[in-house]
């Protein structure tokens, strides 16, 4: 009779435990496609098939202003906080620099305090200063906390460059704008896309901060979504969820490549 | 062909002086080296003369020219990287092109220059590859390549051979010495590897602690070494304190200690007139000393010594013996010729007579030092060594 | 690299920083001492907001924020660490694969993966219907609108929060580490916990940290499945500065009290990890050999 060995029972619980957090944590999501498909107005029990509730997404005005809104803000938010990155990265390499410490330190603050308090602050302050909720304000708000993101994945990747390329790049006759855009900048450029998808994941994704930010009137998705959800007009949510679920299937296949750069810098 | 001053370069880190008052004229189209070991200096004065590194003082001249002033992308030198620095987003051809690019030379002169570099290393048939698909050696040839096509009037090397495996870098070494005498601009080459400098140069300059030890031809360097460094660094010697105890005309006589009182007593040969009683060092190479269980002839200008075989290494080629002369220990290379060989080989503790030739004790003129009595210093060795099995003395 | 150019190079990001996020934070301050009003604040001096801040009902909803936010951390770490050690140690053709898997909940929207779980627990959802089905139970469980409901939606959200950090650790460790260790007579289950868990602590800190902090400021996940009478901090705050009547002095002295919890939390932390680090440092190691 020979029993498993130790390391046998330990992998096979290992695989257990695995195969259970894997069902835990597709079940909702799996539920949720489905029922989009539901033909009922409550959601909560099976009435038949129908691709009506994609239709009235199609429709819809306010979602569509919503995800235009959102794409808007992301695409702006990623590009500027990706600009500030690569600059703020830049100027971090020179490890003797004064202000290295103090920045990094101004860096790594926002990562670590929970983003209620991020929304809360620029409420207030916008508050203060009279400017009008809207636009530009949840712009601002989604720069700020997409900044420390890029900032910390472009300079943790530039951490691992080689500087004798810079050198070489002189000793063969290059100027140092010639050496940057030639030499630095395309090798940057890994680096550079994955801290934008990183950012523009990000502000996609933002409620809280939004929430705070926006006025009436200026709707991004989540924020719109939730609003449905609390006010209980809930019959496209279904299917606008399985869209934006279709989405990130979309974004994490489309970035398979740049994926590896992202996961080195966590 | 122009020729290199570096007058009075000095330069110092923060309080450490990486390099100290180097003066040195390389002349051109000379393969000149720079050997010493880790901490020496002279990387930095490399990069000096590159200009990746601002001299604290002194003066680099190219002919006429200071070059000091001049960024690297400015100076008409060009450098081998020791990880070669080719530019991995670029393939081997936009590589070798990269120089001229930079000068704005016409594109279709660009492609035809690249490709006749490309056939002097030949690497033309790999001219699309990309750095990460090619080997160590190739990456080489295409840093040459890279370094050559910009027709500099310096090309310094960097340890360019340290990242290859042994046969490679033996390979390699020949290379390099082709493409000196085919392209006849001056080398600079830095190392640490005493067998490459003294293979490939015109000259080596011996470096420690950011000074020049001694300079000149490899063969002058090796068989007359005028520090303890110097003699110590490059190949093996034996090194005893000695004393003068009389001068004569074309020799004089030393006797040095060998504990308990006793003392060996022979001559040498001297490049200055020393002094009765004065203390030096004498540098013996282990090649030029002979090794015999019988008893030699006594000639006039022969050395000889008793001694106690301690250690026997089997190195296929020679043997290395280690034989105790009172509390010294001597090391001995032995070629395996018939010539002058035993029937049966020594074995250890065989009592054996040491005889050199007095025209190869080499007189060194500093005072014994710690140096020489450090015993771990002296078993300091290089390779992997066979040991032979003791055998027993019924054998 | 010129100590200026570095300056000019990192001022955009730093000014940005400074105006949008270090300042606000001034103002919060400065809005704690202030007087409510209905619609908006009036500028006028008070402590009452620190005085209602501190008293038991607020101070209840801290603790309950600080116990849901450790559960949440206690359970990520005992499911997260065993998924993340599977994933680590497969082969490396799977490995990628098995991380997508972990991606793909993670990048999708925060609200729908909470709206999925409304419907699998609401009182006629998915999951009623199918224990009812099965005839495991008789009558539907209601398990939305409860703390419970709170902390499986949280452990489900903050879970690759956990799992990524570990893992990422876990896979640059030295596994001929664990040879060395069962070669000097442990057995596997002595090496895991003196050999890998000690070295992956640094992972299970990173972990840690990206779970209970924002756990410690949830809004959106007791707001759409929690039990409206034990309201958690983000909840408060977020009630005070968007409903009327608005009090906002209140809503910014809670967040400050919450500033300084969390900033306690990290410096408490960061000694522990110093300590630690010194226990084990490699002179202490040569240093112990000789006793």
């Amino acid at each position: 009779m020979n029993l498993p060995s130790p390391a046998r029972i330990y992998k096979s619980l290992n695989l257990t435990i695995f195969t259970l957090v894997m069902v835990f944590l597709y079940i909702p999501i799996l539920i949720l496609i489905i029922f989009s498909f539901n033909d009922a107005k409550i959601i909560t029990s099976w009435q038949g098939f129908t691709l009506r509730y994609y239709r009235l997404l199609w429709e819809n005005a306010a979602i569509k202003a919503a995800f235009r809104n959102t794409l808007l803000i992301a695409g702006l938010a990623t590009l500027i906080s990706t600009v500030l990155g690569i600059l703020a990265a830049l100027g971090l390499e020179n490890k003797r620099f004064s202000g290295r410490k103090g920045i990094l330190a101004l860096i790594y603050t926002p990562l670590v305090i929970p983003d209620i308090l991020m929304g809360v602050s620029l409420a207030l302050m916008f508050n203060f200063t009279r400017v009008q909720t809207g636009m530009f304000t949840v712009l601002i708000a989604h720069v700020t906390f997409c900044l420390s993101y890029t900032v910390i994945v472009i300079q943790s990747r530039l951490e691992g460059f080689d500087r004798s390329l810079v050198e070489a790049a002189m000793d063969l006759g290059a100027k140092p704008s010639q050496v940057f855009w030639r030499v630095k900048f395309p090798l940057m450029m890994p680096g550079i896309i994955a801290a934008a998808l990183l950012a523009f994941t990000l502000s996609i994704d933002d409620f809280i901060i939004t929430f705070f930010t926006s006025g009436r009137g200026f709707d991004t998705l989540p924020v719109y979504v939730e609003g449905t959800i609390r006010r209980g007009t809930i019959t496209t949510i279904n299917s606008l969820s399985t869209v934006m679920i279709a989405f990130t299937l979309f974004l994490v296949a489309a970035t398979k490549r740049i994926r590896k750069n992202l996961f080195g810098s966590f | 062909m122009e020729e290199i001053r570096l007058e009075h370069l000095s330069k110092e880190f923060s309080g450490f002086v990486a390099v100290d008052n180097v003066n040195l004229t390389i002349k051109g189209g000379e393969l000149f080296s720079f050997l010493g070991p880790s901490g020496c200096g002279k990387t930095t004065l490399l990069r000096m003369i590159a200009g990746f590194e601002i001299p604290t003082r002194g003066r680099i001249l190219i002919g006429d020219q200071d070059i000091i002033d001049l960024p690297p992308y400015k100076r008409k030198v060009n450098t081998i990287f020791q990880n070669y620095s080719l530019f991995p987003h670029m393939t081997l051809c936009d590589n070798v092109g990269f120089g001229l690019k930079m000068k704005k030379v016409a594109p279709k002169e660009i492609d035809q220059r690249v490709m006749e570099m490309l056939e002097l290393v030949r690497m033309q048939d790999q001219a699309r590859k990309y750095p990460d698909q090619i080997s160590g050696g190739q990456k080489q040839r295409i840093a040459i390549a890279r370094a050559l096509i910009n027709k500099p009037q310096v090309l310094l090397l960097d340890e360019p051979l340290a990242a290859l495996d042994l046969k490679l870098r033996q390979h390699m070494l020949i290379e390099l010495m082709n493409i000196h005498d085919l392209v006849g601009i001056t080398f600079i080459y830095v190392t640490h590897d005493q067998g490459e400098a003294m293979s490939i140069s015109d000259r080596v300059a011996v470096m420690s602690e950011g000074k020049i030890v001694q300079f000149g031809p490899p063969d002058d360097i090796y068989e007359r070494p005028s520090s303890i460094f110097a003699a110590y660094f490059i190949g093996e010697t034996n090194l005893l304190s000695s004393e003068v105890i009389a001068v004569e005309d074309d020799y004089v006589q030393l006797r040095s200690p060998i504990g308990n009182g006793d003392y060996i007593e022979f001559d040498s040969c001297f490049k200055r007139v020393p002094e009765v009683g004065q203390k030096l060092v004498t540098s013996l190479r282990p090649e030029k000393i002979a090794i015999s269980r019988a008893k030699p002839r006594a000639l006039d200008d022969i050395n000889m010594i008793k001694g106690i075989i301690e250690d026997i290494l089997y190195l296929g080629s020679h043997t290395q013996y280690i034989v105790r002369v009172g509390n010294q220990r001597i090391r001995v290379f032995s070629q395996h010729k018939r010539v002058y060989f035993d029937d049966k080989a020594l074995d250890w503790e065989e009592p054996v007579w040491l005889f050199w030739h007095d025209s190869d004790t080499w007189l060194i003129e500093e005072t014994p030092s710690a140096q020489i009595a450090s015993s771990e210093r002296f078993y300091e060795s290089t390779g992997h060594y066979l040991r032979t099995p003791k055998r027993s003395a019924s054998n | 690299m010129m100590n200026n150019a570095s300056w000019l190079l990192t001022a955009p990001a730093l000014i940005w920083l400074l105006t949008f996020f270090a300042v606000p934070y001034l103002i919060i301050v400065i809005y704690s001492f202030l007087t409510a009003d209905i619609y908006d604040v009036k500028f006028l001096f008070s402590l009452d907001s620190f005085r209602q801040a501190f008293q038991s009902a607020y101070l209840r909803t801290f603790l309950l924020s600080f116990k849901f936010a450790f559960y949440t951390t206690a359970i990520c770490l005992l499911i997260g660490y065993p998924v993340a050690y599977f994933i680590a140690r497969s082969r490396e053709a799977v490995k990628n694969n098995l991380l997508i898997l972990i991606i793909i909940p993670f990048w999708t929207n925060l609200i729908i993966r909470i709206f999925a779980w409304r419907i699998f627990l609401s009182y006629n959802g998915v999951l009623n219907e199918a224990l009812m089905g099965l005839n495991l139970i008789g009558q539907p469980l209601e398990i939305l609108r409860t703390d419970l409901a709170v902390m499986i939606v949280m452990v489900y959200v903050f879970l690759p929060y956990m799992i990524l950090p570990l893992y990422s650790v876990i896979e640059k460790m030295d596994w001929t580490l664990l040879n060395a260790a069962m070669d000097l007579g442990a057995t596997e289950r002595r090496a895991f916990f003196r050999v890998t868990l000690p070295m992956s602590f640094e992972g299970i800190i990173a972990g840690s940290i990206l779970v209970f902090i924002p756990a410690l400021g949830a809004y959106l996940i007791p707001q759409l499945v929690g039990n409206q009478r034990s309201l958690l901090v983000g909840q408060v705050i977020t009630y005070k500065i968007k409903n009327i009547p608005l009090n906002w002095p209140m809503a910014s002295a809670l967040s400050l009290i919450l500033l300084f919890v969390v900033a306690l939390l990290l410096i408490l932390l960061y000694l522990t990890y110093k300590s630690r680090r010194r226990g084990g440092s490699p002179s202490d190691a040569i240093r112990n050999q000789r006793y």
